[in-house]
């Protein structure tokens, strides 16, 4: 039945193609029901005090009043925002200085064997990443308390994640260097893809290593680092599963971070409402930055 | 010594220290996993003997059901994406009819709803059909996720290859349905591989569903699961490391096998805001 009715589709175009229609059919109902609707839903009730199964009263925008003065929404977003400067300078520069080096080497066979080691962190999932650095700041035991101890620093070992001066540079330092990340691979296939002949006119002229990175490398780089960018705003709005691993947003709210503020009102404090209006908040943030960029980009490619 | 031997040591060296700083936990990890507390407290630093691969049965008991439900649900979640995805990226494709690119736009438009900001109300939604604490809840997001981006991907690839391929077969009367199984699926076997690795990595990454939706421990997947894991495993560091060696082993061998596939899912992933 479906096959003959694209049949026709195809040959006579002039009639509507209801086959056509009826192959997306399963995919926009599934996505009715499990995208277009929650995200819908979230925004609506988001002007309601929301008691899933009980009787839910308007309250206008009362919950977004809240927000205004909920001081520990604000401070999240204080918390993602030096975890955002932070995402975007010491987690790049490792990353290039790496990519640089592996571009340096003169064999195929190194580059490789070295590129495999640097990504193969990669390769494990994240939660295994988050747990290991969990142990690394373990007080007692933990590899970085031992090392200290052992090089008879004893007076610096800490309670990294437990102290509310040191959480949030703990969680921000996992997985340290970077280097197996987004960024490495968007930089090494970068620098990968400028042309050899650039690189000789460059020594000829007499161009040092530094010159030829700052006159060649970083502007070949720029479009990739102007969508790497994006991608840190974007990704920094929905930061969470690392701190809630570790701190649950404590010491103190010392890593508070705004999705864990949102889950913690809807599952602690059963304001779903209240929760409704975090996640619409976070949705247009997100969407504001990716319209954002969508038109800079469009305008720098004009 | 050449300048390039100079060059290349030097920047082996630091490569070297880089590859090591970032590998030591998992290093660690290895070696930590096959000692008893006794072992990892006298030779902390070092690989010791005998071996106690007693551990990983220790752990095996508690992550196995972790490791069968992930796979469970990205089985399951890959067949759900591969009944849609590639039949409406065909259409997207190579049919043109009215309202198009609006339909189109509105599955890209999903791109940008990032799955974290409408967790509550999709969380609502589950519970008022009575289906949270079940495999079914895990599987769904994913399958709607990896839809979107199927279909997106697979357009673009599909839009590529040459009409040429298609127009022989056509003037032998293959119709709509022949030349998609026949033609089309295995033409685009590389972007299918592509959707269905990220929809592995999104199982084996996605960690607050799984830790929201269900409360059965065998339904939890690895990430909920393994962080669970390790709040039962405190200071038992044998079985600790060795349950985290065998929630890794399969992204792994994935990475190891198929690691073109791998970086691109990682990339296409990360790109897709997910």
């Amino acid at each position: 039945m479906r096959g003959s009715s694209i049949v026709t589709s195809t040959k006579a175009r002039r009639r509507l193609p209801w086959g056509v229609y009826l192959v997306l059919l399963p995919t926009f109902a599934l996505l009715a029901a499990f995208a277009y609707y929650p995200a819908l839903n979230g925004m609506v009730h988001s002007l309601f005090e929301w008691r899933p199964g009980f009787e839910s009263p308007f309250v206008g925008f009362e919950n977004y009043l809240t927000m205004l003065g909920d001081d520990l929404w604000w401070a999240s977003f204080r918390n993602i925002g030096v975890i955002f400067v932070w995402a975007v300078t010491l987690m790049w520069v490792f990353p290039l200085l790496a990519a640089e080096l592996v571009m340096s080497l003169s064999s195929e066979r190194l580059r490789f064997v070295f590129r495999t080691l640097l990504i193969l962190p990669l390769a494990f999932p994240a939660v295994v990443n988050v747990l290991l650095w969990q142990f690394m700041y373990d007080p007692r035991d933990g590899v970085i308390n031992s090392l200290l101890r052992a090089v008879g620093l004893d007076g610096v070992a800490a309670n990294w994640i437990g102290d509310p001066d040191t959480a949030l540079v703990a969680l921000m330092t996992i997985g340290f260097p970077w280097v197996a990340s987004l960024p490495f691979l968007v930089f090494l296939s970068a620098l990968q893809n400028v042309p050899a002949e650039i690189y000789q006119a460059a020594e000829v002229d007499g161009a040092g290593r530094l010159r030829r990175f700052w006159s060649i490398d970083l502007p070949m780089m720029l479009r990739d680092v102007k969508l790497l960018f994006v991608l840190a705003v974007i990704s920094v709005l929905q930061y969470g599963m690392q701190a809630h691993i570790m701190t649950k947003g404590g010491p103190d709210n010392a890593t508070q971070v705004p999705v864990l503020r949102m889950l913690d009102a809807a599952f602690l404090d059963t304001s779903w409402g209240y929760a409704a209006t975090l996640g619409t908040v976070l949705f247009a943030l997100t969407l504001g930055v990716s319209l954002v960029s969508l038109v800079l980009g469009r305008k720098a490619g004009a | 010594m050449s300048r390039t031997r100079r060059t290349n040591l030097v920047a082996g060296a630091a490569l070297s220290v880089l590859a090591f700083a970032g590998l030591f936990p998992y290093l660690f990890m290895l070696a930590a996993s096959v000692k008893d507390n006794e072992q990892f407290f006298a030779s902390y630093w070092s690989p010791a003997w005998p071996v106690h691969l007693d551990n990983y049965a220790v752990a095996w008991e508690q992550v196995s059901p972790y490791l069968f439900t992930s796979f469970v649900v990205a089985g399951l979640a890959i067949a759900g994406t591969l009944v849609l995805a590639p039949a409406a990226a065909f259409v997207f494709a190579r049919y043109r009819f009215p309202g198009r690119g609006a339909l189109f736009g509105l599955i890209a438009a999903l791109l940008m709803v990032p799955s974290i900001t409408s967790l509550i109300p999709l969380f609502v939604l589950m519970r008022d059909l009575g289906i949270l604490d079940s495999r079914l809840v895990l599987i769904i997001p994913h399958v709607t996720g990896n839809t979107v981006f199927g279909i997106v991907i697979m357009r673009t690839y599909m839009a590529q290859i040459p009409e040429e391929i298609f127009e022989a077969a056509r003037v032998d009367g293959a119709g709509g349905v022949r030349l998609f199984l026949a033609f089309m699926l295995p033409l685009a076997r590389p972007v299918i591989g592509t959707v269905a690795l990220m929809t592995v990595l999104g199982v084996w990454n996605d960690y607050f569903w799984p830790l929201l939706t269900v409360q059965t421990d065998e339904f939890r997947t690895i990430p909920a699961g393994l962080a669970f894991f390790a709040n039962q495993n405190v200071q038992q560091w044998g079985p600790l490391f060795a349950g985290y060696v065998l929630a890794s082993l399969p992204l792994l061998a994935l990475f190891t096998f198929l690691s073109k596939w791998f970086l691109a899912g990682i990339q296409g992933g990360i790109v897709s805001g997910k």
